[in-house]
């Protein structure tokens, strides 16, 4: 078996509306399995299925080779969950609520001991063992939640957000935690809605929208069919344009189209040109490609370019060097998990409305 | 063995809490000691001391003995005596005193004339008048059969029957009449349960509240409140039954409960020197089934609610009627016969019931079976409907 999970027509419906409709997806073994979409869109109901927290409506799911419906008490063994809110009694110490965890599960006492202290020391909360859940830190909580849920050696771990409201550095720390609890072979759902997060850490992504799964690639294959999708958009515009012109113009070709051009922007790039002159930036200008030019601080020059084609960035860096400019910095944007997110969330919003 | 474990937890984890917060131990064993003071002492006990005024503007032995005898009882307080009907009725006008007794001017002449000695009340307050106007009554009709007799004799002397020293034996004479009039008639009171105090009759039953009141509230908080903030979801994430998770719950709080009724029967036993006839142990095991009930009730009604809040709203239409219906504060007969029946699907009334026989009448829990068996039922009911519609979804 290959898959840690793997929905059939997952389904959940509270009266007459429909919180997850549908869904089918399957997530490898070992992998880290980012899940994104809108708030009420339906991604906690889809969790909450999978962790037997509420049942289906109909369809089902095999969670770590058991089925949710069927041995939800075999799956509850095999997956440890962190929730968004840190549930743990706030009037207990860390150590007593994983102790409570560790009981729940059924650990036996003369291993309990020690896979505590271990996994104190993995998260790095010894420190704070027996402090009561009400005196922690934002960070220090989800320290403690993760020992809590990670007690039973779980296969597959659900995280909900778990670096929400976190300052940066604490972030890190959790980030470099998944990774290392990844290496050592737990398969790991993430929930978040931070792009960066899930685009540095995920193997794959999935992107729910009003109950249903409207993406699912690598992070870079998602932003590669973004870039593909309006690479054919653009072209198929240009055709359009095209035919349009001919016809109003019975039958003669415009010679320039870019006053029908102004508004894309398919590329952006960013230089820092320490002898910056008017010359230079005209004859950036007078690129055909460069639909838009920015003069910012510290000599920086922002460009929108209309164009896919790889040579523009090459044709930008010949002008300006012909023009005895130094360039000190340039760097180019290619489109990110979040534009991919944008995208994706809008068009079934789009449809939602037609 | 492993369920046992978890079932610990929960008793462990309500203690731990309550260590933990001081404050919240002491507010749940000073809230129902506050609740006997305040109804006990404050409102429905026995009133005694009493600010009047007495006017007294005759003299003679009948003034002399109707001073001596408002004095020597304890429901007034006599504040002073004087002539002045005026200056007294503006000591009850201005609250000085709760009331005037005015004793008229021809109060010891023996000229045959009907006498009429008034009370100038301050109805205002509902508590005192009520106490004062019986005892009051009571205190002329008492004067008013040793007069009668008092002139029988007097009449009878001055037929020539007994010739006596007239002025010398008049006390002699009133007090022989008083024992004839008492030996006339003879009212015998047989308090089967010896002398009754309010505070008695009031504390069965403030004891049954406070764990009904305490044990449904709980349950909010431990069910609901968790449902809202997380924990009971961290429990249903394991491979935990909902009997065993609601089980814990339900043990952590008898285990609080229990502990509260001890140390409230040995302050009740203290602070108010109540004697529980009926002996602790059986007490304990009312307050112990009166306890699970409203448990049970509380599960009943958690069973589907997601907020703490949601749950306040759902329990107190039952908290309240039931407190107020139950007879806690005034016997049940006493109320509008609507409520009398509403009072019979309370379960606290039973548990009062039973606890007012065992703690006032030294009953024992066979007597009471009945009760027992009612808040049984009760209880089953309520843990049938609650486990049913439990609601395992977070």
């Amino acid at each position: 078996m290959k898959y840690a999970i793997e929905t059939f027509d997952l389904t959940k419906k509270y009266k007459n509306f429909t919180a997850v409709n549908s869904i089918n997806f399957k997530i490898p073994k070992g992998t880290i399995f980012g899940m994104l979409g809108p708030n009420g869109a339906g991604k906690t109901t889809t969790i909450k299925m999978l962790n037997c927290l509420t049942q289906p409506t109909s369809g089902t799911a095999s969670v770590a080779e058991f089925d949710v419906k069927e041995n939800p008490n075999e799956v509850r063994e095999k997956i440890g969950i962190v929730p968004q809110a840190v549930s743990l009694y706030k009037d207990l110490t860390v150590r007593e609520n994983a102790e409570l965890c560790s009981d729940y599960y059924g650990i036996p006492d003369e291993e309990k001991n020690d896979r505590i202290s271990n996994l104190m020391d993995l998260v790095d909360i010894s420190y704070a063992k027996d402090k009561l859940i009400s005196q922690l830190s934002g960070g220090q909580k989800q320290k403690a939640s993760l020992v809590a849920s990670l007690v039973h050696r779980p296969d597959i771990l659900f995280l909900d957000e778990p670096t929400i409201g976190l300052d940066p550095t604490t972030k890190r720390v959790l980030w470099n935690l998944i990774r290392d609890l990844n290496n050592s072979g737990h398969t790991i759902i993430l929930c978040s809605h931070d792009m960066h997060e899930v685009d540095m850490l995920c193997d794959n992504v999935g992107i729910i929208n009003t109950g249903k799964l409207v993406a699912y690639d690598t992070p870079q294959g998602l932003k590669d069919s973004l870039l593909k999708d309006e690479k054919m958009e653009y072209e198929k515009n240009i055709s359009h344009t095209l035919n349009e012109v001919h016809n109003e113009n019975g039958g003669n070709l415009p010679i320039n189209l870019s006053q029908n051009q102004d508004n894309i922007c398919l590329k952006k790039m960013s230089f820092i040109i320490e002898n910056q002159n008017e010359e230079i930036i005209n004859s950036i200008k007078a690129l055909k490609p460069v639909n838009e030019v920015k003069l910012g601080e510290n000599n920086r020059i922002n460009l929108k370019i209309n164009s896919f084609d790889d040579d523009v960035v090459n044709d930008v860096i010949k002008t300006i060097i012909s023009k005895n400019g130094k360039i000190s910095a340039v760097s180019t944007e290619e489109p990110s998990l979040e534009d991919v997110f944008m995208k994706v969330t809008s068009e079934v919003d789009k449809d939602a409305r037609a | 063995m492993l369920e046992l474990k978890k079932l610990s937890w929960m008793v462990k984890k309500e203690w731990l809490s309550l260590r933990r917060h001081p404050g919240r131990l002491v507010s749940i064993i000073a809230f129902p000691i506050i609740m006997i003071l305040l109804f006990g002492y404050g409102m429905g006990g026995d009133l005694s001391n009493l600010p009047v005024v007495v006017v007294s503007q005759d003299h003679g032995d009948l003034t002399d003995l109707t001073l001596d005898t408002i004095k020597s009882e304890d429901i007034y307080h006599v504040v002073n005596i004087t002539s002045d009907t005026n200056a007294a009725k503006e000591m009850v006008d201005s609250g000085q005193v709760k009331a005037a007794i005015i004793l008229p001017t021809n109060y010891d002449s023996s000229d045959g004339q009907q006498k009429t000695a008034t009370l100038y009340l301050d109805s205002s307050d509902q508590m005192g008048s009520q106490t004062l106007v019986p005892a009051t009554q009571s205190i002329f009709s008492q004067l008013s059969i040793k007069q009668a007799t008092a002139q029988q004799t007097s009449t009878m002397g001055s037929n020539g029957t007994n010739v006596v020293n007239e002025d010398a034996d008049t006390s002699g004479s009133l007090s022989a009449s008083l024992d004839s009039a008492k030996s006339t008639i003879n009212l015998q009171i047989n308090r089967i349960y010896g002398n009754v105090k309010y505070m008695d009759f009031l504390v069965p039953a403030i004891l049954g509240m406070t764990i009904m009141m305490s044990c449904m509230m709980g349950m909010g908080a431990s069910i609901a409140g968790e449902r809202e903030t997380g924990e009971l979801a961290r429990l249903f994430m394991t491979p935990t039954s909902v009997a065993t998770v609601i089980g814990g719950k339900i043990l952590g709080k008898l285990s609080v409960e229990m502990f509260r009724s001890v140390v409230l029967l040995i302050s009740a036993i203290i602070l108010f020197s109540i004697t529980i006839k009926g002996g602790i142990i059986p007490t304990l095991i009312l307050l112990f089934l009166g306890a699970l009930c409203f448990v049970g009730f509380g599960i009943m009604l958690s069973a589907r609610t997601s907020t703490q809040e949601d749950y306040t709203q759902l329990v107190m239409p039952f908290a309240m009627p039931m407190m107020f219906v139950s007879g806690v504060f005034y016997p049940i007969e006493t109320m509008p016969w609507i409520l009398q029946k509403l009072a019979y699907v309370f379960p606290l009334t039973y548990l009062n019931d039973a606890m007012r026989a065992v703690m006032i009448k030294g009953q024992t829990l066979g007597d009471v079976w009945l009760d027992i068996a009612v808040l049984l039922g009760f209880t089953l009911l309520f843990f049938l409907i609650g486990v049913k519609r439990f609601n395992r979804d977070v």
